[in-house]
This record gives C-alpha cells, sequence and structure tokens, in this order.
C-alpha cells in the first residue's frame, strides 16, 4: 500500500514517537478504532490501553498509555497522552524503580503496562 | 594613603570572590542545557494540547460551554500563580516577577477585584511574603529546579480546581519567566482561567471534526488536562530562565570582580612604589646633608 499516515504520539516531557505507518489502532473511550490515511477529522478521548502501529499489515511498535487525546486528519494522527510507555523498549526493572515513591495512579498503571507487555 | 596590607587582604577576598562566581557561571551554564532540552521537549504537547482545544473551543456553542473555557461572568477574585526561583544570585529574575506581580495586583484591584496569589518558589514569598500577607492562596517550593515532576504539578491543578470549583476565585492567570535564550528572559502574564484561545486557525478551524464523546464533554475533560499542561510547560521555561539568568549574572559578578581586581592590584603597586621612591629620597638627602 502506497499510502501512509504520519503519527505523532507526545507527552508532556517529550516526543515520544514520531513515524508514518500503514495504521495505528487507538484506545478510544468509546471502543478501539484504527486510523487508516484517509480517515475522517476525528478528536476522540482516549482511555488507558496500547497503541499498536503497523506497516505491512503487521505490529511493528507498540505503545501502551493511560488515557488522553487523539487529533485526527486525514494525513496524520497526534496522540496527545499524559503517560505513555514504550512496550518494546521498557524492562519489567524500569517499571518497578518507577513505581518506588509513586502515587497511586501511577503505580496502578505501572501495573497495567506490566500486564500489556 | 591606604597601607600595603591592607590593599593586599582586599585583593585576595576579591579573588576568592571571583572564583566563587566563575564557579556558578560555570554550574549554571552546565545545568542550563538539560533544562534547554527539556523545556524545548516540553514545547510540543502544550503547544498541540492549546491547538486542539483552540480548535474546540472555536467550534463550541458558547452558551452551555464549560465555566473553565467561558469564564464567569461576575468576577470577584483573581488568584495570580507567581512563579519565582528557589535560589537567589540570578540577577533580576526574581525582581522582574516581583515586580509584574505588584502591577497586576495593582490593575485588577483598579478593576475592582479582590486578589488571592499562589506562591511558586522561596524567593516569591521573601520578596513579596510580608507586603501580600493577606492574600496568600497558597505557597509551595521545590517545585522546579531540574526536575519538574508531571504528577506533583498535577496535585497543584488539582488544588487549583478544586478552588475554583468551590468559588474561591473566579479567575487565574500565571505569572513566570519566559526562556528565550541564554541572555533573554521575557516575564509573561497568561491566563488559565477562562482559558487562552488562540484565534481563528487558518486551515484547521474549517475542517469538521467528529467528535467522541460529545464536545462539550470532551471539552470538561480537556480542560483541567490543559491546566495541569499549562502551568508544567511555565515551571519549564522558568527553570530554564532561572539558569540562565543565573549564568548571565554570575558572567557579570567575575567580569567586575576582575576589572575591581585590576584597579586595587594599580593601586596596590603605585602605593608600593611610592614608599620605595620616599626611602630613596630620605637616604639620599641624609647622604647629602653630611
Amino acid at each position: 500500500m502506497a499510502e501512509s499516515i504520519n503519527i505523532e504520539l507526545v507527552t508532556p516531557s517529550e516526543m515520544l514517537f514520531t513515524d508514518t505507518a500503514d495504521m495505528v489502532v487507538v484506545p478510544g473511550s468509546e471502543g478501539v478504532f484504527g486510523v487508516l490515511p484517509r480517515h475522517a477529522a476525528t478528536l476522540a478521548n482516549l482511555q488507558r490501553g496500547k497503541i499498536n502501529v503497523y506497516h505491512n499489515g503487521s505490529i511493528t511498535r507498540r505503545f501502551f498509555i493511560d488515557g488522553g487525546v487523539a487529533d485526527v486528519l486525514p494525513e496524520r494522527v497526534i496522540i496527545l497522552a499524559e503517560r505513555a510507555v514504550d512496550l518494546d523498549s521498557v524492562s519489567i526493572e524500569q517499571l518497578e524503580e518507577r513505581a518506588v515513591n509513586a502515587t497511586e495512579s501511577e503505580v496502578s498503571f505501572i501495573t497495567a503496562v506490566k500486564k500489556a507487555i | 594613603m591606604a597601607n600595603l596590607k591592607d590593599l593586599k587582604t582586599r585583593i585576595n577576598s576579591v579573588k576568592s570572590t571571583q572564583k566563587i562566581t566563575s564557579a556558578m557561571k560555570m554550574v549554571a551554564a552546565a545545568k542550563l542545557r538539560r533544562a534547554q532540552e527539556v523545556a524545548e521537549a516540553g514545547r510540543p504537547y502544550s503547544s498541540r494540547m492549546q491547538q486542539v482545544i483552540s480548535g474546540l473551543a472555536a467550534n463550541a456553542n458558547k452558551s452551555n460551554s464549560p465555566e473553565l473555557l467561558v469564564g464567569r461572568e461576575d468576577v470577584k477574585t483573581h488568584l495570580l500563580i507567581i512563579v519565582s526561583a528557589d535560589k537567589g544570585l540570578c540577577g533580576g529574575f526574581n525582581g522582574s516577577i516581583a515586580r509584574q506581580t505588584r502591577q497586576e495586583i495593582n490593575r485588577l484591584e483598579n478593576e475592582g477585584k479582590s486578589v488571592l496569589v499562589y506562591m511558586v518558589g522561596k524567593k516569591a514569598s521573601d520578596n513579596l511574603g510580608r507586603e501580600i500577607s493577606n492574600k496568600t492562596f497558597e505557597r509551595i517550593e521545590n517545585l522546579q529546579g531540574s526536575n519538574v515532576d508531571y504528577n506533583k504539578v498535577r496535585g497543584v491543578a488539582e488544588k487549583i480546581l478544586l478552588g475554583f470549583a468551590d468559588n474561591q476565585f473566579d479567575q487565574v492567570s500565571i505569572i513566570y519567566n519566559q526562556f528565550v535564550n541564554a541572555i533573554t528572559q521575557n516575564v509573561v502574564v497568561a491566563p488559565l482561567i477562562p482559558a487562552n484561545v488562540v484565534g481563528e486557525q487558518d486551515n484547521e478551524s474549517l475542517v469538521v471534526y467528529d467528535y467522541e464523546p460529545e464536545q462539550n464533554e470532551l471539552l470538561e475533560l480537556l480542560l483541567p488536562r490543559n491546566i495541569t499542561t499549562q502551568i508544567f510547560s511555565a515551571l519549564l521555561e522558568s527553570s530554564a530562565a532561572e539558569l540562565a539568568a543565573r549564568m548571565t549574572a554570575m558572567d557579570n559578578a567575575t567580569r567586575n570582580a576582575g576589572d575591581m581586581i585590576d584597579s586595587l592590584t594599580l593601586v596596590y603597586n603605585r602605593t608600593r612604589q611610592a614608599n620605595i621612591t620616599k626611602e630613596l629620597i630620605e637616604i639620599i638627602s641624609g647622604a647629602e646633608a653630611l
């Protein structure tokens, strides 16, 4: 497939991920939905869950977010998330380190990330 | 004329001051690079959040929009969040924040509003604490610096949202130093409640969006997050600006100390030479008299 869509995953502290892909699946608060190129312009609230980035029909990158918002236009999608973790590069040890001294909501997020890995 | 020993002591004391200021300058410069990176990395999120809110607001139905967006009709109390540093020795950094705060308080009080102040950073309370002690809403320290913690900022934002819901104040704005470059910081007063909505965007506001959930529900969800984001980015900017201000101030101090050492050394040398000449004259005139 020639067409692709630009993806930006942004957290308050950094631009976590930007790339083009064939499709990205995001956890909308009213149901998980996939975004393909030429998707209708949508502004959707997101809940805690996985973001899957697809190239050539298979998942190439996986992220886990703690809710956020997706700003979808036909040629690009911007995902704003207060907390996000790259599931492919994070390790259980790193997560456990983060869980020390963390707030309650952070701990529950980290527990959810561990399950998703 | 000052005697030689006194001069020597003064030169040495200025020299050790110079060593301290030049060390502080180097520390600030090293930390600045990191803080600047962090501040710049944080910009995409806050600008995109602003963009999303503005787009939403432009299409929103004004009559039943949340108060966080349109504000209250009858504004009695205004909350000012002032972001200063925890430490001094950074030139005009804290002073300009204090000056701007006084101006804002005057302006708001002339409009007949009462003012509450949320002080971030130790220096704000040091500079203004006494004159505005009856206006203090809260003070907090150790929030900015090398690692601004988003979760802590969220706590601050929650407190502000609670106070707003509780009718303790009807408007909120934030005063902070914006980092422009290593030698320039701008004092910025930015509104938080009602939300700062950028006017019509060129092409994007023309797009008809599908909203999921409904537009107003989405606004209710996003506006509180936006407040956290705006405070967070203000803190990042302020931390970088503080280090930049300190670097410049310490650079100036080092240079001034250098000038002072030069002029003191000149006086020292002249005095020493004068003493030698005087002694020689005494010896020669003594010899001639024989």
